[in-house]
C-alpha cells in the first residue's frame, strides 16, 4: 500500500501539550519528531497525582499517563530525548540542528530492574522517571554524577546486569528536516525561594504544590510530614508567584485553586481528622461542576481570604502563620504541621532562546505571543504554531485541547486535507 | 499482531455528511472547518440567522471591531459554500441510528427534511439571565443589566446622553447571586474600563470572587484599578436600596473594617451565563447525557474536549461549558480532527468480533439497548451492535440475561480459562485474583511492578476492558476453583470511560458478597476498590492489605477438593 507523503512536523516539548499534538498528528499519518530536552517524556503533568476521593475530581492527571502510553506505542512519532534546538533554518521547510546529550542508558537493553538506582551512591545522580511509560525508566543526571565530575565512580555501569549503562558516552548533533513546527515548550513552576518570607528550602515542612503532587504520586495519599507524622493541620497558601504586582507577575495561573482544593479534598477524604486551611485572594473555578464542588469545599475546609506573607518555625518544628483575623482584624498566630505553597505557572526557562531561534515574539509576560486574539495557536510566522502553557497558564485538559487546535492548524498548513 | 487482527476485520461504508446543530459562532465555524475537510454539512439554527443568532453583544463574545468583521466574513463563507446547506428557523425533531449511519429529521416551518449523516456536532449557545430579581431590584433608568450597559457603551449617542451629561458614579454588582466565571468577570472589567475612561465618570465594583482565571484578566483588573476603578470585596451580599432616583449600597468592607455606603447614579447588575435551555431537549433527541448544570457533557476527563458519551456525536463551545470565542475556536478545531478521524474517506475498517450477538440466544429483551452507555445498540429481529459505535466495554455482555453477547478478546470461555490457569500455576501458597479494568487497575499494577513496589507472590491479575465486564460468574468461579481472595479494581466514580461500568461492578461485587455469605464463605475474601492508572503505590497497598486479610482468614477451604 503506497501512502501519500503528508509531510512531517517537529513538536518541541514532550509535556502534555507536546504529547497530545504529536499523537493528534500521527493519527492522520503525519510523521512527528518529538523533541524533549530532559530525559523523560511527560513534562510536569506526568508528575501529578490522582486527586480522587471516592469520586474522580477531573484533574486530568490520569489522561497524561494515557497520552504518554499512546505516544510510545506510535511508530509515526520519533522521540528525541535529551535534545535541544541549536539552530533553525527556514526556507520553505525547516532545517533544525539539534544537540543530543549523551545517552548513558541503552533503552533497548534496560529492563527497568532498578538495580542502578539502588546502588548509586549519590542522591539525585541517577533518577527514575515518574511513569512506567518512561523509556528508559532511569536517567543519569550530570550535575550530580561522580563519573561525569571526575570519573571516580562506575557503580551503576558495573552492577547493571544487562550491561545497559555505558558512562563513557558523548553527545551528538543532528539535523532534522520538517515542514512545520509546533512549539509546546511548557512552563516552569514559580521558584518559591523568590518569596523568602515563606522559608521554602529552609523549613522542611514548607513544600510546594508540585512537591506535594510528586509525594502523593510516589507514596499515595497517606501524606506525612518530613518527620514521619500524619499532619494534623495543613495550610495551603494560594497565589505564590501569581497575581503578584511586586514581582510583576500580572496573571492568574488558573490551575492553583483547582489543584489546591482538589488535593485538600483528597487528603481530607483519606484522613478526615486532618484540618486544612486555604489562604486565598479569590477562588477560581474548577469546572462545570464548580458550584456544587465549592459547597463541599466550604464545608470541609477553612477558606481564609488573606495571603500571609511570612512563615516562622516554632521550637517544636511546627510552622507559625501570622495573619489578620477575619472577625476582629487583630493579628492571629496559627500553627500548622505542613504548609503547601501553591506555586504558579511561569514562562518557560527557554522561552527567550526559543523565541530568538524561531523568530517569534514573546508577550509582555514572557509567554509566546499569539498572532490572533481569537485563534490562540497561530504565531507571527507561517508554519510555527503554539500549544499548551507556552502560550499562557493552562490546566492539563486545556493544554490538551489547545494542542489539538495546534495540530489541526499544522495539518491545514501542510495541506493534508486537500 | 496487526496481521492476526486483519483476519477479523471488515471494511464497511459509512455516510460522511455531518449535521451541525446551532448556528452561533461555534456551530458556524464548525460547519466551515468540517466543510473544508471535504465533507458535506447540514447546519441547522433555530433563529433567523447564523453567526450570532442570539445577537449577543460583541463585548460578551470578546470581539474587537476587526474581529466582528471576521465573523461576518465567516458567515458569508458558510452561506456561499457549496458544501454547506444552511437551514435557519429549523428544529431537530428526531435522530435514529448509529455513527456513520444516523437518520436525522429536521423541521423548517411545515416542511420536514430527512437526511442521513455520519456524525453530529452539537453547538448550542449559552443563555444569559439577568439577576436583578435575585438582588431584589427592579430594572429602571438607573438600574441596568450588564447587557444594557454594554449597549450604552457601544452606542456613541447613548454613551453621550447617559454617561457624559454630568458626573456619574456607576456601581457594578457581580458574584453574589451566582458563582460566576471569567467570562462574566471579563464583561464587567471591559465595561468599567470604558467608564473610567469617560470624563467625569467613576466606576465601583462590588464583587464576590474576582474570577481572573483567563488570559489577560488579571492585567485588565490592574489596569482598571490604575484608572481609578474601585473594587470592593465584601464577604456578604451588600444591602441595596432602590427608591426612585436614589440608590444606596451598604456593606461591611473587610479591608477598611467599617461600613461603606455608596450612592451611585447608575447600578449595573450582573448576568449569569449558563447552559442553553435547549440542551435538555437536544440531549433527549440525541440520547446523550446531560451533564452538571445543564451542559451537554458529563464531568468526565475522558470525554474532554469534545466527546459526548456517544461515539459520532460531539459537543463544542458553550454547549459543553461556558466559553468565549477563543476556546470555542479550540473546540471547533478539535472536533474537526475527531470528525476526520471517525469518517475518514467513508470506508471504515472495523473488527468483526468487537461485540457479537448470538442471534440464536437473543430474545430482544433490550437489556443491552438500555444498559449500553455508548448508545451503540439497536435492533431488528435481534439486537445489533454497531461496530463503529461500540467501545468494547462489555457491559452489555455482562448484563445480558441470556448470555447472548460475547466480547472479542474477552469472551467468557477465555476469561474462565485464564482464572483456572492462574489458580493452578500461581507462585506461592496464596492465590489472590485481581480483576482489573484495563484503564485503571491494570495500569496501576504495571506501574507497581515497574517501580518494584511490594506485591504478594500469589497475585494474579486478570485484565478486562471495563470493570463493567466483571461478571458475578467470574468472581464465583474464582472461589470455586480455589482462589483465596478476589479483588475487583475499577475506575473512580466519574472516571469510567463507559460512564457507569464501575458502579455496575460495585453492585455485582456486593451481590457476590451476599452469595458468598449464603454459601458459608467469608465475604471479606472479596473486595471492591476504585483506583486510577497512576496509583501504583495504592495498588501495592491494596493487594498487600488483602493478602494480610486472607492470611487471617486462612486458605480457601475448597482448595483441597478441587
Amino acid at each position: 500500500m503506497s501512502e501519500k507523503n503528508l509531510g512531517s512536523v517537529m513538536v518541541i516539548g514532550g509535556g502534555i501539550a507536546g504529547l497530545t499534538a504529536a499523537w493528534d498528528l500521527s493519527r492522520f499519518g503525519i510523521e512527528v519528531h518529538l523533541v524533549e530536552k530532559t530525559s523523560f517524556l511527560g513534562g510536569h503533568a506526568i508528575q501529578f497525582c490522582c486527586k480522587a476521593t471516592d469520586e474522580c475530581q477531573q484533574c486530568g492527571a490520569c489522561t497524561v499517563e494515557k497520552m504518554l502510553n499512546n505516544v510510545i506505542d506510535e511508530p509515526k512519532i520519533k522521540t528525541h530525548l535529551r535534545t535541544e534546538i541549536e539552530k533553525v533554518h527556514h526556507n520553505g521547510r525547516f532545517t533544525v540542528t539539534v544537540n543530543v546529550g549523551p545517552k548513558y542508558i541503552d533503552q533497548a537493553k534496560c529492563t527497568s530492574c532498578g538495580i542502578c538506582l539502588e546502588k548509586c551512591p549519590v542522591e539525585g545522580a541517577l533518577q527514575r522517571g515518574y511513569s512506567k511509560n518512561n523509556i528508559p525508566l532511569y536517567a543519569i543526571y550530570e550535575d550530580k554524577c561522580l563519573f561525569v565530575k571526575d570519573k571516580s565512580c562506575t557503580v551503576c555501569q558495573d552492577t547493571c546486569p544487562e550491561g545497559a549503562i555505558v558512562l563513557n558516552t558523548t553527545g551528538s548533533s543532528d539535523e532534522l528536516e520538517v515542514d512545520a513546527v509546533i512549539l509546546a515548550a511548557g512552563f516552569q513552576p514559580f521558584d518559591a525561594q523568590e518569596k523568602p518570607g515563606y522559608g521554602y528550602g529552609e523549613f522542611n515542612n514548607v513544600i510546594t504544590g508540585l512537591d506535594l503532587e510528586r509525594l502523593i504520586r510516589e507514596n499515595g495519599l497517606g501524606i506525612s510530614t518530613p518527620d514521619g507524622k500524619i499532619p494534623q493541620k495543613v495550610a495551603f497558601i494560594q497565589c505564590v508567584g501569581s497575581r503578584d504586582e511586586r514581582l510583576g507577575n500580572l496573571w492568574c495561573s488558573q490551575v492553583c485553586c483547582p489543584y489546591a482544593l482538589r488535593m485538600s479534598e483528597a487528603i481530607k477524604h483519606k484522613n478526615p481528622d486532618t484540618e486544612i486551611a486555604v489562604f486565598y485572594m479569590d477562588v477560581q473555578n474548577t469546572g462545570n461542576n464548580f458550584p456544587t464542588f465549592y459547597e463541599k469545599v466550604k464545608s470541609d475546609l477553612r477558606l481564609i481570604r488573606i495571603i500571609p506573607s511570612d512563615i516562622y518555625s516554632t521550637e517544636d518544628n511546627k510552622l507559625c502563620l501570622q495573619y489578620m483575623g477575619e472577625d476582629d482584624g487583630l493579628p492571629v498566630k496559627e500553627e500548622f504541621d505542613l504548609v503547601v505553597l501553591s506555586v504558579g505557572i511561569m514562562p518557560g526557562s527557554d522561552n527567550k532562546t526559543l523565541s530568538e531561534l524561531l523568530g517569534i515574539n514573546l508577550d509582555e509576560d514572557g509567554f509566546f505571543l499569539c498572532l490572533d486574539e481569537i485563534n490562540k495557536s497561530l504565531t507571527s510566522k507561517d508554519g510555527i504554531f503554539i500549544a499548551g502553557t507556552s502560550q499562557g497558564p493552562k490546566s492539563i485538559t486545556a493544554s490538551m485541547a489547545h494542542a489539538g487546535q495546534a495540530a489541526c492548524e499544522a495539518m491545514k498548513y501542510l495541506g493534508v486535507n486537500e | 499482531m496487526i496481521e492476526n487482527k486483519n483476519a477479523n476485520m471488515e471494511e464497511i461504508e459509512i455516510c460522511t455528511d455531518v449535521l451541525v446543530i446551532g448556528g452561533g459562532f461555534a456551530g458556524t465555524k464548525a460547519a466551515s472547518e468540517i466543510a473544508e475537510l471535504g465533507y458535506k454539512v447540514l447546519l441547522i439554527e433555530k433563529g433567523p440567522g447564523i453567526g450570532n443568532p442570539k445577537e449577543l453583544p460583541g463585548t460578551l463574545l470578546g470581539l474587537s471591531k476587526g474581529e466582528d468583521k471576521a465573523l461576518k466574513g465567516l458567515v458569508d463563507k458558510v452561506t456561499s459554500s457549496d458544501h454547506i446547506e444552511v437551514y435557519t428557523q429549523t428544529d431537530l425533531i428526531s435522530t435514529t441510528g448509529v455513527p456513520g449511519d444516523f437518520s436525522v429529521r429536521v423541521s423548517k416551518g411545515p416542511d420536514i427534511i430527512e437526511h442521513k449523516v455520519g456524525a453530529i456536532v452539537v453547538a448550542t449557545e449559552f443563555s444569559l439571565e439577568a439577576l436583578h430579581e435575585k438582588y431584589e431590584l427592579n430594572l429602571a433608568a438607573n438600574v441596568l443589566t450588564q447587557s444594557q450597559m454594554e449597549e450604552i457603551l457601544a452606542s456613541e449617542k447613548d454613551r453621550k446622553k447617559i454617561l457624559e451629561t454630568g458626573p456619574k458614579d456607576v456601581a457594578f454588582l457581580v458574584g453574589f447571586c451566582q458563582e460566576g466565571n471569567p467570562l462574566v468577570m471579563e464583561r464587567v472589567m471591559r465595561s468599567v474600563l470604558a467608564i473610567s475612561e469617560t470624563e467625569g465618570c467613576n466606576a465601583y465594583v462590588c464583587a464576590g470572587d474576582i474570577k481572573v482565571a483567563s488570559d489577560s484578566l488579571e492585567r485588565m483588573y490592574r489596569d482598571g484599578r490604575e484608572k481609578g476603578v474601585v473594587y470592593f470585596k465584601p464577604n456578604e451580599i451588600p444591602k441595596i436600596t432602590q427608591d426612585g432616583e436614589v440608590l444606596g449600597i451598604v456593606f461591611d468592607d473587610p479591608i477598611m473594617r467599617r461600613d461603606i455606603k455608596l450612592a451611585p447614579d447608575l447600578l449595573v447588575v450582573e448576568e449569569a451565563i449558563s447552559a442553553d435551555q435547549m440542551n435538555q431537549k437536544v440531549a433527549e433527541l440525541l440520547r446523550i447525557d446531560l451533564g452538571p448544570w445543564g451542559f451537554l457533557q458529563n464531568d468526565n476527563v475522558h470525554l474532554f474536549p469534545v466527546h459526548s458519551n456517544r461515539e459520532g456525536i460531539f459537543v463544542v463551545g458553550s454547549s459543553r461549558e461556558v466559553q468565549g470565542l477563543p476556546w470555542a475556536w479550540v473546540d471547533v478545531e478539535n472536533v474537526a480532527l475527531e470528525v476526520k478521524d471517525l469518517l475518514g474517506d467513508g470506508k471504515k475498517t472495523v473488527p468483526k468480533d468487537k461485540a457479537v450477538v448470538d442471534r440464536g440466544k437473543c430474545v430482544i429483551c433490550l437489556t443491552c439497548y438500555r444498559c449500553c452507555p455508548h448508545g451503540a445498540i439497536y435492533w431488528d429481529t435481534k439486537a445489533i451492535i454497531s461496530p463503529v459505535a461500540c467501545q468494547g466495554c462489555g457491559i452489555c455482555a455482562s448484563e445480558c440475561p441470556n448470555n447472548a453477547i460475547q466480547i472479542g478478546g474477552f469472551n467468557d470461555v477465555q476469561i474462565v480459562e485464564e482464572i483456572k490457569r492462574h489458580i493452578e500455576s500461581g507462585n506461592g501458597d496464596l492465590r489472590l485474583i485481581v480483576f482489573c479494568c484495563e484503564n485503571s487497575g491494570f495500569e496501576a499494577w504495571q506501574m507497581a511492578k515497574a517501580f518494584n513496589m511490594q506485591l504478594p507472590a500469589g497475585l494474579s491479575v486478570i485484565k478486562v476492558p471495563c470493570a463493567g465486564k466483571i461478571d458475578i460468574h467470574y468472581i464465583m468461579t474464582s472461589f470455586v476453583k480455589g482462589a483465596d481472595g478476589v479483588l475487583v479494581l475499577a475506575c473512580h466514580n466519574g472516571n469510567c470511560k463507559s460512564e457507569k461500568g464501575n458502579t455496575r461492578a460495585e453492585l455485582r461485587a456486593g451481590e457476590a458478597q451476599r452469595l458468598l455469605e449464603e454459601t458459608g464463605f467469608e465475604k471479606d475474601r472479596l473486595d471492591f476498590v476504585t483506583i486510577a492508572s497512576n496509583m501504583g503505590s495504592e495498588f501495592s497497598s491494596v493487594v498487600v492489605n488483602m493478602e494480610e486479610r486472607i492470611k487471617e482468614l486462612g486458605l480457601n477451604p475448597l482448595r483441597n477438593r478441587s
